[in-house]
């Protein structure tokens, strides 16, 4: 349904996308993760059709984007960051006005704006200007706005900033509706858990790379059954990656900066084995750290950085 | 579900941007209040003053007298520190027919005709049968104040009255002199004094039949039946200067859009980028047109305003300057980058161009290099359509070129706005 191949996007000599390709089958949820300032935005701006890419080709179901933008539009709702509603308007006045935009009219119009008040349960606050709305429900009525004309690709740019744990599992519940429905969905994320309970597969990225990219399962399984990073004075730190490769249940050692990170099947076995090997190398532990394996752990492992730092 | 046409979401564009309007006090306040409030506190407070200054009130003279009394009363009036006197134009010398067209013209809005028989109607002597009048025609552009051209036409009568007094005193003592003589005796006072009023009521001040008297005429061509009041001649400044702060809502709106990303939103839509423009574009020029309504409509009702001869010629005009307003919204849109961009160069932009165009200030009592910079703001050729309709009398024909250049002022705020408009 999607396919971005070589996607390259510049400011200046800035690549803020730099070179990726990824596919999304149709009616697969497929997310990007990433720290703010990874790309992901910008990689859903060209999808949606807003930016042009400076290199490499994006279709979606086999048309280009930046070609036939015309053709790519009618097929896919966008649900941005912002709440894009007017805010002194009602809620039945917004999604009027949207599916209006889409060649919705009459009885047509009137129906349509109600299922979605009903969609994302809003119909008893229908005529009330959104700015008295609360956070979760300007979220979800942005989410209607988005699904308004019954769109087959939907981009849902961090839909759960700023929302509520109840608006939250709204969404989350109604995204796998969408699913259900058999709609290919976008979604763009750095909470690591939102990931792994909705995407089929996921693509991490970070600096407009993409790091890895499998389903949340295979992902975490990079990790086995955890992760040790262990802080160590730097001229220790070759020689403790070298010895930890050799103890029990290791799967991977190696070393970034002054840190060993441990891939482990076994991490309780593993950690004694490891505090003798630092002590043998004369090597003082300045910290240590033991990681259950998720995906927010394999963004760690692969950048050396938190999602959210 | 058909295809979304352009009309349709034109149509909606318009509808959503209207809807937002009437939910905003604020922007309807400043719409349809605030110009109307000018009006009033503004025609009050100016009400005794449209001139002013250190800078005289210049006026034209022609003089046609065959004697010297028109010379002697001109002599007088230029005693007047305040009256700058113009008897040559280029060197030479003024005729009724140039002073008109000064006028017309706008180079100058007021000229004082005294007549060839002017000195002969106030040398006349009392008692004759058959009396003189000669006619003093003082010229004045409609647009004028009545506040302004009052006190000439009162200051002029004063000057005639004197120079008519003193022009007739001798001859009334010729006068008194053969009516009384041979010496009457003591006794006779009475009869003398009684022959004395009636020589002063009947010959020498004229009484009802005054040897000279003073009209105020508009210049060829403008059918001015009434004179206007202050509020017919500050509708039309205050109407221009409330109709461009549509360039603070539309702008305002614009960076909203762009700010609560709506307008990305539609850009994913299957609609143009000029469907938008349009849609964002139409709604304000449509509030512009209903602000000119609602301000005419009550101008009408609450100050008695009329609107010419020509409707055709309003709706020309009203038509043109509310394009103006609207493509400087647009211009301002594309210029501005945050709302404190916006607050500043809005203010500064209308309250410069209202002042410069005569929006506050009647552009007669400018200096002429100001009155030339004035030129080149919508509001001084708005305000002079207008004036040139509701006050002067003109029609539909003579308005047509101020509307060609309205128009393409608004061509010039839209081409420059459009290029440089962005929606994100």
């Amino acid at each position: 349904m999607i396919d971005v191949r070589g996607l390259i996007k510049r400011y200046g000599s800035n690549a803020v996308v730099n070179n990726i390709s990824f596919s999304v089958a149709e009616g697969e949820i497929f997310g990007l993760l990433g720290p703010n300032g990874a790309g992901k935005t910008t990689v859903i701006s060209i999808l949606a059709t807003l930016l042009h890419p400076d290199g490499g080709a994006v279709s979606i179901s086999g048309y280009d984007v930046t070609r036939q933008a015309n053709r790519v539009k009618p097929m896919i709702g966008f649900v941005p960051q912002d709440l894009a509603l007017y805010p002194t308007l009602s809620a039945f006045d917004n999604l009027s006005f949207f599916a209006r935009i889409y060649g919705f009219k009459g009885k047509a119009l009137s129906d349509k704006v109600e299922s979605s008040l009903d969609m994302v349960d809003l119909r008893n606050r229908a005529h009330d200007a959104v700015q008295t709305f609360s956070g979760g429900m300007k979220r979800r009525l942005n989410i209607a706005a988005g699904l308004i004309h019954d769109p087959r690709v939907l981009f849902l740019d961090e839909p759960t900033v700023a929302v509520d744990p109840q608006s939250r599992n709204f969404i989350f519940e109604h995204v796998e509706k969408l699913k259900r429905a058999g709609m290919t969905i976008l979604y763009t994320t750095h909470y690591m858990e939102e990931a792994e309970r909705l995407c089929d597969r996921v693509a991490i990225m970070d600096h407009g790379e993409i790091l890895a990219l499998d389903t949340p399962k295979k992902l975490i399984g990079l990790l086995a059954s955890g992760l040790i990073r262990v802080k160590l004075p730097s001229d220790k730190v070759p020689v403790v990656a070298a010895g930890a490769r050799d103890l029990p249940h290791v799967r991977e050692a190696s070393s970034q900066d002054d840190v060993v990170k441990i891939v482990t099947d076994d991490p309780l076995s593993t950690l004694p084995a490891l505090i003798r090997l630092c002590d043998a190398r004369s090597a003082a532990m300045l910290s240590l750290e033991m990681l259950e394996p998720n995906l927010e752990t394999v963004f760690l492992h692969l950048t050396g950085k938190r999602l959210r730092e | 579900m058909k295809g979304p046409s352009m009309l349709n979401q034109i149509c909606a564009l318009t509808i959503k941007d209207l809807r937002i309007f009437v939910k905003d006090p604020a922007a309807l306040i400043l719409t349809f209040l605030q110009p109307l409030m000018f009006i009033l506190i503004m025609s009050y407070a100016l009400s005794g003053l449209y001139g002013g200054g250190d800078r005289p009130i210049r006026f034209l003279i022609v003089n046609q007298d065959q004697g010297r009394q028109a010379a002697a009363v001109i002599k007088d009036m230029q005693t007047i520190k305040s009256f700058a006197l113009e008897t040559t134009w280029k060197d030479a010398p003024l005729s009724r027919q140039s002073a008109e067209r000064l006028i017309i013209e706008g180079k100058r809005n007021l000229a004082v005709i005294f007549p060839a028989d002017f000195s002969a109607a106030l040398e006349q002597g009392p008692g004759m049968q058959e009396r003189r009048t000669a006619k003093v025609i003082v010229i004045a552009d409609p647009a004028l104040s009545s506040q302004f051209v009052d006190p000439i036409m009162g200051t002029l009568n004063g000057f005639i009255e004197r120079r008519s007094f003193m022009a007739m005193v001798p001859k009334g003592i010729d006068y008194l002199y053969e009516a009384s003589s041979p010496v009457k005796p003591r006794n006779d006072r009475d009869a003398f004094k009684a022959q004395a009023e009636r020589a002063m009521e009947g010959g020498l001040s004229g009484k009802e039949n005054k040897p000279v008297t003073l009209e105020q005429v508009s210049p060829p061509g403008m059918h001015v039946e009434k004179r206007p009041n202050a509020f017919q001649q500050n509708v039309p400044g205050y109407t221009i200067y409330g109709i461009f702060w549509i360039v603070s809502l539309l702008a305002g709106s614009v960076l909203r859009e762009k700010r609560e990303g709506t307008f990305r939103r539609l850009l994913i839509a299957p609609m143009g980028r000029a469907v938008m423009l349009i849609g964002k574009l139409l709604p304000f020029y449509m509030i512009n047109l209903m602000q000119l309504i609602f301000i005419f409509a009550l101008s009408k009702l609450l100050f008695g305003m009329t609107f010419g001869h020509s409707v055709a010629g309003v709706v020309a005009v009203s038509l043109a300057v509310s394009a103006c307003a609207t493509g400087l919204g647009i211009f301002v849109a594309a210029v501005a980058r945050t709302e404190a961009q916006l607050g500043g160069l809005t203010v500064l932009l209308l309250l410069g161009l209202s002042a410069l165009g005569g929006c506050f200030v009647p552009r007669f009592v400018m200096p002429s290099w100001l009155k030339a910079v004035g030129l080149a703001t919508p509001h001084a050729w708005a305000l002079d359509a207008y004036q040139d309709l509701l006050v002067r009398g003109y029609g539909f024909a003579e308005v047509l070129p101020k509307v060609g250049v309205l128009a393409a002022f608004a061509v010039l705020f839209f081409v420059i706005g459009v290029w440089r408009f962005r929606f994100e």
